[in-house]
């Protein structure tokens, strides 16, 4: 964003700067006119190489009348532009002005839309811009090689328009998540944001249609390289667009909630997976389209050894990794979605009516829920987004099985058991808080402070046989456990009666395969009741040692 | 999406101004961002901190409550499970997927059923009660443990400068 280069250079202020480039402007124009004075210049120039010699040359050929003088207002206008274009000197003030227009435009919305620039979006909309730049210089030069100064000339005014566009795009993203912090913006503010969005999503039209009369002349590469970015941008400017609607749509609800007929609550319960679609086919369009760009380009330049494509096949891998990183997620909602559907059932009216508590995890009434295996009611999305990250009950931490065996975010249980822990035993205090005392559904909570010694730390892991032997000895107490929960908690105790008294305590449980004869086989996850159920108590330990060399966490 | 987050955080508010809990004024700092609070926190009684009135930013991101908020004391602290800079380290603001060696069961993590209420009564009990083997301050555990004395008299300076008397 050129606002923001002004800050960043050290130079003089845009009033500065703006006077600046019409007085160079005006300087060349007057140039210009001087030029074309002498009825000589047409011939002059065009026998003349170097544009820098002119006046010698203009001597040379004094005597070569060519051109009768006396010419119309467009054809001394035109004239005056063929000088400068002719003159590096002008074509570059030219350029200079062309940008101090963008600058000002941009200043102009700025001050129109935005107001004061927040820190964290003047950062982005630098990052942005040097991105932008530093991608365009090489698409340039690197990959479809101008040999031409026009041509170099038309591209950058393509590109100074779009990165323009892009930005202020961009800068129109970063403050519509700004203003959906704050529940008291005022309308005018959002009207404004949305008309620059429509403005820019507008703009992008107009040059998606330019590259397409551009296309049509020079080629399908040259559309194609054209559109990619304009459609790049009239994507993301829609999506904010969308999203923008959403959220005052979800605003709009939030006011009108307590007044919802039926018919709200059934668009409202519907609104997860649309909200959820739209962002993902957006956000795949997206990164799709910018991936066959760079591919087509990668393709097109011919050039495999240069230094542009090795940074194109940087950030075509980067694309692909996103583009995969987004794919595994949407597998790993659509398992979590379907688990859901056919394992929990939902609510039965009686039983909401019965539990008159709001959903645990966004505090508002529920119309529709869904019941997990230990009774706890959620909203349906509310309960998917959260197990997308985490497979245990929000509320009583009881560990659901669900494990997506292609998107295994813990390491296999191997590899955790074998690595031996230094086990501590704990003399505790406890912190207890009554969350019924504010509202019902507020589980009571104990913090509990250990004072961790440690135990038997360069203790050899036990062997299996041993193993089996501890492991059936405290099966004998407790036949409901399965052994190979017990062993698994053995492996980390190694001692019979810290496993007895975690059963005890009830910090090893039968995991919920046991209680739940038909949900998924848990054999490829016994870690995951392990690790929820078997050290409650352990508020946080911290090994010494690792926060000496690793201080850094978050 | 932020709406959702930024009506849980109303409702949150709204809940910790008309019943607020001992000792813990929280709120946002200013009604055009609902995603920074700051809380005040009184050292409880009894501890080395009684008396002292300390304050702490809260920073929450746009998926809360799926996420945990961040917390930082923007005075000076001296305890050993506060970072130099004033962040909190306590189980109850880490991410389940966050402690990849398993050092802390996630039952005591981050769920969405916590609270910034809940977050700030854990706090009051980490300051009652360090956990000096979490040594988020490896110099202030180490004085915890070996020398109390120490310690104490540093919270009591820490709490006076809170309170605006000289030392
Ligand atoms: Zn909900
Ligand atoms: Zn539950």
């Amino acid at each position: 964003m050129p606002v923001t280069l002004l800050d960043r250079l050290p130079m003089p202020n845009l009033r500065m700067y703006s006077s600046g480039s019409v007085v160079a402007l005006s300087a060349c124009v007057y140039y210009a006119t001087q030029v074309i004075k002498d009825p000589n210049w047409s011939a002059a120039a065009d026998s003349a190489d170097i544009v820098g010699l002119h006046k010698e040359v203009v001597d040379l050929n004094k005597s070569n009348a060519s051109m009768p003088d006396g010419r119309s207002m467009g054809q001394y206008v035109s004239d005056v532009f063929s000088v400068m274009i002719r003159e590096p000197v002008c074509v570059w003030t030219m350029i200079n002005m062309a940008f101090c227009w963008l600058i000002l435009v941009g200043t102009a919305v700025q001050k129109l839309v935005f107001g004061e620039l927040r820190v964290s979006e003047q950062q982005h909309l630098k990052d942005k811009f040097w991105n932008f730049v530093f991608y365009k210089f090489i698409f340039v030069f690197g990959i479809i090689n101008v040999q031409y100064i026009d041509e170099v000339l038309l591209w950058c005014s393509w590109f100074s328009l779009l990165g323009f566009l892009h930005l202020l795009s961009q800068l129109s993203k970063d403050r519509f998540e700004y203003l959906s912090f704050s529940p008291t913006t005022p309308l005018w503010s959002h009207v404004k944001l949305l008309a620059l969005l429509g403005a820019i999503f507008a703009l992008s039209g107009f040059m998606l249609l330019v590259s397409v009369f551009v296309g049509f002349f020079g080629g399908f590469n040259t559309f194609a390289f054209m559109s990619a970015e304009v459609v790049l941008l009239s994507i993301r400017t829609l999506h904010v667009i969308i999203r923008y609607a959403l959220h005052l749509y979800d605003m709009r609800q939030e006011g009108s909630s307590s007044v919802s007929t039926n018919e709200e609550n059934r668009v409202w319960e519907k609104r997860g997976p649309i909200a959820y679609y739209t962002e993902l086919g957006f956000e795949l369009t997206a990164l799709i389209i910018d991936f066959v760009h760079h591919l087509h380009m990668l393709v097109w330049s011919n050039i495999f050894l240069s230094m542009a494509s090795l940074v194109i096949c940087m950030q075509l891998r980067y694309l692909f990794h996103e583009i995969q990183r987004r794919y595994k997620k949407h597998r790993n909602y659509l398992w979590v979605r379907n688990h859901l559907e056919q394992n929990y059932p939902m609510a039965s009216s009686e039983e909401l009516v019965e539990n008159s508590d709001n959903c645990a995890i966004c505090w508002e009434k529920m119309e529709s829920a869904r019941k997990l295996p230990c009774t706890h009611l959620f909203h349906n999305t509310c309960l998917l987004s959260w197990l997308e990250q985490d497979t245990s009950c929000p509320t009583c931490r009881l560990a659901l099985n669900i494990q997506n065996p292609s998107t295994s975010r813990i390491d296999p249980p191997d590899l955790q058991v074998d690595v031996p822990q230094p086990q501590r035993r704990q003399l505790n205090h406890f912190f207890h808080f009554d969350g019924s005392r504010y509202v019902s559904w507020l589980p009571s909570f104990s913090v509990e402070v250990s004072h961790n010694q440690l135990m038997r730390p360069e203790a050899a892991p036990a062997s299996n046989s041993q193993l089996d032997a501890m492991a059936r000895q405290v099966q004998q107490l407790f036949p409901h456990i399965p052994i190979t929960t017990i062993i698994n908690d053995l492996r980390v105790t190694r001692s019979v009666e810290i496993t007895i008294e975690n059963v005890l305590d009830g910090r090893l449980v039968a995991p919920a395969m046991y209680r739940e004869p038909d949900v998924v086989p848990s054999a490829n996850r016994p870690m995951s009741v392990l690790q929820t159920n078997c050290d409650t108590n352990l508020q946080q330990e911290r090994n010494w040692d690792e926060l000496s060399t690793d201080p850094v966490e978050t | 999406m932020a709406g959702s987050a930024l009506r849980r955080l109303m409702a949150e508010y709204k809940q910790l101004t008309l019943n607020p809990p001992e000792g813990i004024i929280a709120g946002p700092i200013n009604e055009e961002n609902f995603f920074e609070w700051e809380a005040l926190i009184t050292g409880p009684e009894g501890t080395c901190f009684e008396g002292g009135v300390f304050p702490a930013k809260l920073i929450f991101p746009a998926d809360y409550p799926l996420s945990p908020p961040k917390m930082q004391f923007t005075c000076e602290m001296f305890h050993p499970n506060i970072y130099a800079d004033g962040r909190v380290c306590i189980s109850i603001l880490h991410a389940p997927g966050d402690d990849p060696m398993g050092y802390e069961s996630s039952a005591e993590r981050w769920s969405p059923v916590q609270s910034v209420e809940k977050i700030l009564l854990s706090v009051v009990s980490m300051l009652a009660e360090p956990n000096d083997e979490s040594g988020a301050n490896v110099d202030a555990a180490k004085m915890w443990r070996e020398n109390r004395e120490e310690f104490n008299k540093i919270a009591e300076r820490i709490v006076r400068r809170t309170l605006g008397i000289p030392t």
